[in-house]
């Protein structure tokens, strides 16, 4: 059986500290799961979840901190904008909304991110096909 | 003969005098001191080696006007195509715009997995056609409208206005489901494959439903398929219409009827439009079918208009900038109250510009001519 690419982009904050203590409890996920780490998830912009399908993912994840929690000023408004925008363009291509999640997780909650990422290879591998790039 | 080598020929750049009245009209060369088209071409063209790393041929935005004024007509837009061309085979990568949202779903396009959900905007009052044989090309403005949603530009409206206008003037036309994007951004941009796997595609479902007539209302995709398309693909695909083409005269013997708008407007070429494919007169011819509209030119109009400042979503920063912000200029000094223009893409670029100009607050609002001309049907002058 094929195995659904799926690329993480996680903030270094409390996103990455999530994975990190799923890492430190021995919490085992799924081998397609490609994390890329940024300084926070207003960097990642609709063309940067786009050219990843374009590269052959089959879904996006976007894990973050809590709006309350987050660093910086501006990743809940700048994330969500462009969340929704790579949401309305994956619609339009064909794609499906299924493939691409923002989740919010509480600080070094690694239990959660596990539930979170498993729960969201089903959601992919239930999406009406499996490779994007034939 | 290689294909490169062959297509340089056609461009007639052998022809170069070096005169540099290119570089004289070009509105890059004015903001941008490293753009110069006549010293790219020297630069290329000694020895018959190409630099692939020469960063100033991502600059050029294509507008043609090096071309107006050349003697030779030397197709220097066409070379700095090839030049992209080369480079990119050669490792160079263009800096694309908006993180390349726009590039990335064209290539997404092509996969035969995707299967667009492209008319869910199409409102119940637009009629179509059952037969398809006449075709409406939208193009991308579907996804421009997502896009650039937050810039106030709804480029969706532009197209759904002209279908209104055809419904009215009885001309009947079908819309593809699966359409793709026509390509010519990727092709201007250097990406030779890309074009063709959608130009191919493009040209196959056209073939497939036995489409003999294309109308389209984007500038960009009327070039692509009237002359891009033959070029790359070696045949015509279907005779292709520029919407104001097929409304003017309708308008002219009277079997369609515009109503009215009383304000002063300024009409902007676009480039592909106006230098690249003639079209000067029919978008004004039905600007003033509009009773109550004035039209007042900016300063320079037609042939030689000043571009909207970008292209192919490649390479936006300051110098283009200067030129939209130049154009706006021009445009608030004839004292219109309304920018129109018949490319969506002039209408982005010049309305993202407007919203970031040092505070100044817009002076003047930017319409599309369909959405004009639409707008204005059964409204009675007072």
């Amino acid at each position: 059986m094929r195995h659904n690419n799926v690329v993480v982009f996680t903030c270094n904050w409390d996103g990455l500290s999530c994975i990190e203590a799923a890492a430190q409890n021995r919490l085992g996920y799924s081998a397609s799961v490609k994390l890329v780490k940024v300084s926070c998830l207003s960097r990642v912009h609709s063309g940067l979840i786009l050219k990843a399908f374009e590269l052959g993912a089959d879904g996006v994840m976007l894990l973050g901190c809590r709006p309350e929690s987050c660093l910086y000023e501006k990743d809940e408004n700048l994330s969500s904008k462009e969340y929704e925008k790579a949401l309305s363009l994956m619609e339009l291509l064909g794609l499906g909304t299924s493939r691409l999640r923002l989740s919010r997780l509480p600080r070094g909650d690694g239990d959660a991110f596990i539930k979170e990422v498993e729960d969201f290879i089903g959601a992919v591998s239930r999406a009406s096909y499996c490779n994007i790039k034939s | 003969m290689s294909r490169h080598k062959q297509e340089i020929k056609d461009t007639r750049i052998h022809l170069c005098l070096d005169c540099g009245k290119c570089t004289v009209v070009c509105p890059v060369a004015r903001y941008n001191p490293d753009f110069n088209p006549r010293l790219i071409v020297q630069r290329n063209m000694e020895h018959n080696s190409r630099n692939y790393h020469d960063e100033a041929i991502w600059s050029c935005l294509n507008c043609y006007m090096c071309l107006e004024r050349c003697n030779y007509r030397v197709q220097f837009p066409e070379f700095i195509r090839i030049l992209r061309t080369e480079g990119m085979a050669g490792g160079s990568r263009a800096r694309c715009s908006h993180g390349g949202a726009l590039q990335s779903t064209m290539h997404l396009m092509t996969s035969e997995k995707v299967k667009q959900q492209r008319l869910n905007w199409l409102p119940p009052d637009v009629k179509l056609s059952e037969k398809q044989d006449t075709l409406f090309f939208v193009g991308c403005a579907p996804y421009f409208d997502i896009m650039f949603k937050d810039l106030g530009v709804n480029t969706l409206e532009g197209v759904i206005s002209a279908l209104r206008l055809l419904n009215r003037a009885q001309m009947p036309f079908s819309l593809l489901d699966d359409e793709l994007c026509c390509g010519r951004d990727l092709l201007l941009q250097g990406d030779r494959e890309g074009f063709m796997s959608l130009a191919r595609a493009n040209a196959h479902k056209f073939h497939q439903l036995g489409v003999k007539k294309i109308i389209t209302s984007c500038p960009e995709c009327f070039y692509a398929l009237k002359v891009d398309y033959p070029k790359m693909l070696g045949k015509t695909v279907a005779e292709v219409v520029y919407w104001t083409e097929a409304v003017a005269p309708l308008i002219e013997s009277g079997d369609l009827r515009l109503g009215a708008l009383a304000k002063k407007v300024t009409y902007q070429d676009p480039c592909t439009l106006g230098r690249g494919l003639r079209i000067f007169e029919s978008p004004r011819r039905i600007l003033k079918a509009i009773s109550g509209m004035e039209l007042e030119e900016m300063q320079p109009n037609r042939e030689t208009a000043l571009c909207c400042g970008a292209s192919s979503w490649v390479h936006c920063g300051a110098a283009n900038r200067q030129i939209q912000d130049e154009r706006l200029t021009q445009a608030e000094a004839t004292g219109a109250e309304i920018l129109v223009t018949s490319c969506l893409k002039c209408r982005i670029h010049l309305k993202c510009t407007q919203q970031s100009r040092n505070g100044k607050k817009p002076k003047i609002d930017i319409q599309d001519l369909a959405t004009l001309a639409a707008g204005s049907l059964d409204q009675e002058a007072d």
